[in-house]
C-alpha cells in the first residue's frame, strides 16, 4: 500500500512538472510583450525596460525558467504582472468560486443524468428515450458560450426568474470564509437569506456547464444499463419475483455505474477547463475567468498557474474515482 | 422514485420562482442611493501613477483630485486644487496656486509640499503618467513655495503641460510614506488603497467582481447635486455586452457602456432607457506600413485611399460615427477641415495605381485587426470588397492586442494594413500630431512608421512655441502635409456610446475621456 502510494505521488509529480515546463514553454513562444502592454500604450522604451527588469523579464528565457522553477517548488508562483499580486494568493482567492460552481454543475450532471439514463434504458425506444436523445445530443453540440447567453435572455431577461451574472447581490454581504463557497458558508453561518441569494446565482451557470457532462453520463449510463439488463444474473433476479424497482434502482444500477463513474473523472477536468468560457459569460470571479484575463494581456505567470491547479485538482479527481471504482467492485479491490 | 423524482423538479421550479428580480439597479443604503455601473474592464491597480486605463482613471478621477480638471464638450482646462496658475514668458516656468480649503481623507491639508511629493512620485517611478513629462520635468525642477504654491520649472519650453495635469493625481505624502515598502513608494499599498482627497473614497474592493466608492459627506469642493448626493458608486465588472444589455434590462446595471453597435440601436426602444450618443476624439485610421512592402509607395497608398468605400464605414456603427476631416480630431484645438482629404473616386484610385510600381495590381495586402472587435474585421471585409476594384486581394488577420503591438514596434514586421483606434490623452494637438513624429515609431500610434523630417521638424517648434497663433499656423501646415503624405486611410470618429436608465442624472460628456470613462461626480439618482 505504502509503495503504491509512493508510485501515485510520484506520477502527480511527475505529471505537475510536465505540466509546468509545457505551459512556461507554450506561453514564453506565444508571441506579445506583456511589459508594453502594462506599461500602457504610451509608454516610452525605458518605461518599458523598467518593468521588464521588476519582473525578471529582460533576463535569458533559461534563466527565467529555473528561477521560476526553483520558486515553484518553494511554493511561489511568482507575481502577476497585470495586478501585481502574487500568483498564489489570487489562486487562493479565485479557487474556492471555480470548484464551488464545478462541483454543483457536476451534482447536477450526476443527479440528473444518471436518472435519465436509467430511465431512457428502462423504456427504451419509448418517448422519454427519445427526449432524453434530444437531450444529450444538445448537450454535447450546443457552445456553452452561445448556450449561456440564450440561458440569461430567457430566464433573466425574459421571466426575470434569476439573475443576469455575479456571484451575489451587489449590497449582500459575503459570509465569513470558512470553506470559501458561499453555499456551504453562509448555511455554516446560518444565513439563510445569503444562501438563497448565492443558489440564485449559481443556478444558471450551473446548468450550462453542467449540460455537456450530463449529455455523456446520460448517454453512458444508458448503454450500460441496456446491456446490463439483459445480463444473466437480472434475468435470474427477475426469475425469483424481485420488484422491478429494485433491480433497476439496485442491481443493475450499481454495474451499470462503473463506466459512468470514469466519465465523470474525466469530465470533472473537461468542466474545470470549460469555466474559461461559462465564467466569462456568467462574470462568475474564478480561475476560469482569472485565467482569460491574463492570457488576453499575456500574463503568463497566472496562465501557467491556473495550468497546474487545473491538472492537480483533476488529478485528484482521477484519483477519487479510482478509489470509487474498488469501493463499487470489490474485484478490482484485489487487482 | 418516479413520484419523488417529480416532487423534487416541482420544488425546484417553485424554489427558482421565488426569487425576486429587482425593480431597479441602483441599491438603497442607510446611507443614500449606490449607483451602479456596469463595465467590462477590470481594475487591476489603482496607484494613480502607476496604471491609467479607462476604468482605473475614472475610479481615480473619484477618489483623488488634481490640479486641474478636464470638464465640457469641448473639454476645457478647469481650476481644481489649483484656483489660479501663471506661465512664464518664456514658457519654461508654472506656478499654481492651491485652494486653502482643500484636505485628504484622512483629515490633512492638501499642500503644495503634497503636489510636489506626487510629481516626484510619478517622475521617479516611471511608469503609468510619466512620459506626459519626463522630458520636460525633473523631480528637482519642482518646488513648494510655500504651503499653497508649487512651481515647476521646465527644461525646456512644452506648450502641452497644462493640458496632461488633469491625469496628474495628487497623493498624501504622509500616508503614502507610511506604507512603503523597501523603498517601493507605497506602490504595494495604494494598488488596493487610496490617499486622495476626491469626492470618493474606497468602499468594497473585489478584485474581478466590484469595486466600490463611497461619497464624502463633507468633500471640500461640495457636491453640485447637493442633497441628492448618492452614497456612492459600485463599478460591476460585466463583461460581455450581451450580458450587459441584459443587465440593464433587468434592472441590474443604471448604465452600462460597452454594447455592440446593434444592441444600441435596439435598446433605445426599450422605455425608460435612454442612449448618451457623443462625438469622441477616438480615431480609427487603417495604417500603412510606410518604409517596407508595397505600401512604402505612397502612390499605392493613395490609390488604397480613394477606393475605400467611407459612408460603409460609418454605416458599420449604424450612424454613430462621422468622417475625419483631418488628422486631428474636430474636438482638438487647432483641427481644421483638410481640403483633398480622400473620400471614395474609382477613377482616382486607378490614376494612382497607375502611377504605382503595381499599375495591374496583382498583389495581396494583409489587413490586421485586433481579435474580437467586430467593427475593425467589418471595415476589413468593406476594404477587401472595395479593393477587388483595383485587383488586390486583402487578407484579413484578427490578433490579439498584445501581438499586434509587438508586430508593429518593427518596420520589418508591422504588417502591410492595420486597424488603429487611438484616444489622445488631452484636447493639445500635440497630442495627435505627435503620432506622426519620427520618435513614435514602435508605439501602436506609430505603426505607419511615418517619416517625413518637415513634419517632425513643425511638431517640434510647436510643442515649444508659446504663441497659440504660432501653434495653430504649425498645426495647420502639419495636417496638410501629412493628409499628402497619406500615412494611413483616415477613417472616422466613432461615436462614445452608453446606455442609462433615465432616471440616472447628472452625466455629464466631455470627449477627453477614455473609451467607457465617466464622471462619477455630478451623478445622482432621481427618484419619483
Amino acid at each position: 500500500m505504502l509503495s503504491f502510494t509512493l508510485r501515485k505521488l510520484l506520477t502527480v509529480a511527475g505529471t505537475m512538472l510536465g505540466i509546468a515546463v509545457l505551459t512556461f514553454v507554450i506561453t514564453n513562444i506565444a508571441p506579445g510583450d506583456p511589459a508594453r502592454l502594462v506599461a500602457g500604450p504610451n509608454a516610452t522604451e525605458d518605461m518599458v525596460e523598467t518593468i521588464r527588469s521588476e519582473y525578471g523579464l529582460d533576463r535569458p528565457i533559461v534563466e527565467q525558467f529555473v528561477i521560476y522553477m526553483k520558486d515553484l517548488m518553494t511554493g511561489d508562483f511568482g507575481t502577476s504582472i497585470v495586478s501585481t499580486r502574487p500568483v498564489l494568493d489570487e489562486l487562493l482567492r479565485y479557487a474556492p468560486a471555480t470548484i464551488e460552481l464545478v462541483l454543483v454543475a457536476m451534482l447536477l450532471g450526476i443527479v440528473v443524468g444518471v436518472p435519465l439514463g436509467m430511465l431512457s434504458a428502462v423504456y427504451k425506444d419509448g418517448p422519454i428515450d427519445h427526449v432524453t436523445r434530444i437531450l444529450s445530443i444538445s448537450g454535447v453540440a450546443l457552445p456553452a458560450f452561445w448556450f449561456g447567453i440564450l440561458m440569461q435572455l430567457y430566464f433573466s431577461v425574459e421571466l426575470g426568474w434569476l439573475p443576469v451574472s455575479g456571484r451575489l447581490p451587489l449590497v449582500a454581504r459575503p459570509p465569513d470564509m470558512v470553506t470559501g463557497s458561499l453555499l456551504i458558508d453562509s448555511l455554516i453561518s446560518g444565513n439563510f437569506k445569503t444562501f438563497n441569494s448565492a443558489l440564485s446565482y449559481i443556478i444558471l451557470p450551473a446548468i450550462v456547464l453542467s449540460f455537456p457532462c450530463l449529455a455523456s453520463i446520460l448517454r453512458v449510463n444508458r448503454a450500460e444499463m441496456i446491456e446490463v439488463l439483459q445480463s444473466d444474473y437480472i434475468v435470474a433476479a427477475r426469475a425469483h419475483g424481485i420488484s422491478s424497482r429494485r433491480i433497476v434502482a439496485i442491481y443493475a444500477l450499481k454495474n451499470a455505474l462503473l463506466p459512468t463513474l470514469a466519465m465523470i473523472g474525466l469530465r470533472f477536468g473537461w468542466m474545470l477547463g470549460s469555466t474559461v468560457l461559462v465564467e466569462t459569460v456568467f462574470d462568475w470571479p474564478g480561475i476560469g475567468l482569472y485565467a482569460v484575463s491574463s492570457a488576453l494581456a499575456s500574463d503568463f505567470k497566472p496562465v501557467i498557474g491556473v495550468t497546474l491547479l487545473i491538472g492537480f485538482l483533476f488529478i485528484i479527481a482521477n484519483t477519487l474515482v479510482d478509489l470509487a471504482y474498488a469501493w463499487i467492485d470489490p474485484r478490482l479491490r484485489r487487482a | 422514485m418516479f413520484s419523488s423524482i417529480r416532487n423534487i423538479a416541482l420544488a425546484g421550479l417553485v424554489a427558482s420562482t421565488a426569487l425576486v428580480a429587482p425593480a431597479h439597479a441602483f441599491e438603497r443604503t442607510d446611507e443614500g442611493n449606490v449607483i451602479v455601473f456596469g463595465g467590462r474592464q477590470a481594475i487591476p491597480v489603482l496607484d494613480p501613477h502607476i496604471r491609467y486605463d479607462w476604468s482605473t482613471r475614472m475610479i481615480q478621477q473619484g477618489v483623488y483630485d488634481a490640479l486641474v480638471k478636464y470638464e465640457g464638450d469641448p473639454a476645457e482646462v478647469k481650476p481644481w486644487l489649483a484656483e489660479s496658475w501663471e506661465t512664464s514668458e518664456d514658457g519654461m516656468t508654472w506656478t499654481f496656486h492651491l485652494v486653502k480649503n482643500a484636505k485628504f481623507h484622512n483629515g490633512d491639508p492638501v499642500t503644495a509640499e503634497a503636489v510636489r511629493y506626487s510629481f516626484e512620485r510619478g517622475l521617479k517611478l516611471n511608469k503609468g503618467v510619466a512620459w506626459m513629462l519626463k522630458d520636460f520635468l525633473a523631480p528637482e525642477g519642482i518646488t513648494a513655495v510655500d504651503d499653497y504654491t508649487v512651481k515647476f520649472d521646465l527644461k525646456a519650453p512644452y506648450a502641452p503641460f497644462l493640458s496632461f495635469l488633469p491625469w496628474w493625481f495628487v497623493v498624501n505624502p504622509e500616508q503614502v510614506k507610511a506604507n512603503e515598502v523597501d523603498g517601493d513608494y507605497g506602490q504595494k499599498w495604494l494598488t488596493d488603497h487610496e490617499a486622495g482627497s476626491g469626492p470618493f473614497t474606497l468602499g468594497r474592493w473585489e478584485p474581478n467582481v466590484l469595486y466600490e466608492v463611497t461619497s464624502v459627506e463633507d468633500y471640500w469642493k461640495g457636491w453640485p447635486q447637493g442633497e441628492n448626493r448618492p452614497a456612492g458608486v459600485i463599478y460591476r465588472m460585466i463583461r460581455e455586452p450581451a450580458a450587459q444589455k441584459a443587465a440593464l434590462q433587468r434592472g441590474e446595471a443604471d448604465i452600462v457602456e460597452g454594447l455592440t453597435s446593434d444592441d444600441y440601436v435596439q435598446i433605445a426602444k426599450v422605455p425608460n432607457i435612454v442612449i448618451e450618443d457623443h462625438k469622441g476624439m477616438t480615431t480609427f485610421g487603417i495604417k500603412f506600413n510606410t518604409q517596407k512592402g508595397p505600401t512604402a509607395d505612397i502612390n499605392l497608398r493613395k490609390a488604397i485611399a480613394y477606393a475605400m468605400d467611407y459612408d460603409a464605414m460609418v454605416a458599420i456603427y449604424n450612424g454613430a460615427a462621422s468622417l475625419e476631416t483631418s488628422p486631428l480630431p474636430d474636438a482638438m484645438k487647432g483641427h481644421i477641415e483638410v481640403e483633398g482629404m480622400p473620400r471614395q473616386d474609382l477613377e482616382k484610385a486607378k490614376e494612382y495605381l497607375a502611377k504605382s510600381d503595381y499599375p495591374e495590381g496583382g498583389l495581396t495586402l494583409d489587413y490586421v485587426h485586433v481579435a474580437g472587435l467586430e467593427e475593425a474585421r467589418r471595415i476589413g471585409l468593406v476594404l477587401l470588397d472595395n479593393l477587388k476594384a483595383l485587383n488586390i486581394e486583402v487578407n484579413i488577420r484578427p490578433e490579439q492586442w498584445p501581438n499586434m503591438v509587438a508586430a508593429g514596434a518593427d518596420v520589418e514586421t508591422t504588417p502591410n494594413m492595420t486597424s488603429i483606434y487611438a484616444t489622445p490623452i488631452s484636447t493639445d494637438p500635440d497630442a495627435v500630431a505627435y503620432q506622426y513624429h519620427k520618435n513614435s515609431w514602435g508605439q501602436y500610434y506609430g505603426i505607419a512608421h511615418y517619416d517625413n523630417p518637415e513634419v517632425s521638424k513643425m511638431i517640434d517648434e510647436a510643442r515649444a512655441a508659446t504663441d497659440w497663433d504660432t501653434r495653430a499656423n504649425l498645426y495647420a501646415r502639419i495636417q496638410k502635409q501629412i493628409v499628402a503624405d497619406q500615412p494611413e486611410v483616415f477613417g472616422m470618429l466613432q461615436n462614445r456610446r452608453w446606455a442609462r436608465q433615465d432616471y440616472l442624472q447628472g452625466f455629464t460628456f466631455s470627449p477627453v475621456r477614455f473609451t467607457g470613462e465617466v464622471d462619477l461626480y455630478p451623478l445622482w439618482i432621481k427618484e419619483d
